[in-house]
């Protein structure tokens, strides 16, 4: 596994473990004056795994960090334009329900959901076309 | 399996070079190396041309249609 591959599937299970963490607290009905410093509490979780994470791979992969050649940049633009169609998608989705009466708060979670989302299924297709292209 | 048929491994390992010092010599990673040894991926035009340039042949003997 290179160390690309690597970085991007630490990158998809932080993600997804941290904010479906956070999702659960704020379905589970979280006060809104705690949803701010719980998402606080969410974002800092994920920069120190994503540090802590990215060392441990440094450090133990027998590969070099080297900036992506060809092959990489192709599967790394073909991800994007997936990831682009679902922003599109789940942005119109998260606007649309301030038009059915959600609060600020609602719909602001209801956009990063869609952020989060966009970003787990990025990695997803990056991993996934990386595995079938060697 | 992609229909250009590339003989990348054979030159390689003729001049006793991993997959890794090929990569670094032509600015890709010993994945992509890899993947064009085992027809899982073809490059560029100019990186076809670099991987020649290097082997010190022409392109059409590194790379070729397979019938």
């Amino acid at each position: 596994m290179s160390i690309r591959y690597k970085s991007a599937l630490l990158t998809l299970i932080s993600l997804a473990v941290i904010y479906t963490y956070y999702f659960a607290r704020i379905a589970a009905g979280v006060p809104a004056e705690d949803a701010i410093g719980l998402l606080i509490e969410v974002v800092i979780t994920i920069v120190i795994v994503q540090i802590v994470g990215h060392a441990l791979i440094a450090g133990t992969s027998s590969d070099r960090y080297a900036p992506m050649d060809e092959r990489e940049r192709a599967i790394d633009r073909r991800a994007t334009a997936v990831g682009y169609y679902l922003l599109i998608a789940s942005t119109l989705a998260a606007s649309a329900i301030l038009h059915m009466g959600s609060g600020k708060a609602q719909t602001a979670n209801a956009i990063l959901l869609a952020v989060v989302l966009t970003e787990c299924v990025r990695q997803a297709v990056f991993l996934s076309l990386h595995h079938r292209a060697g | 399996m992609l229909p250009i048929v590339n003989t990348v491994r054979e030159q390689r390992e003729a001049r006793g070079m991993t997959q890794s010092e090929l990569g670094a010599e032509i600015a890709m990673t010993r994945q992509t190396i890899a993947a064009i040894e085992q027809r899982r991926y073809s490059p560029s035009l100019e990186s076809a041309f670099r991987l020649a340039r290097f082997f010190n042949m022409g392109i059409e003997h590194l790379f070729r249609w397979d019938e």
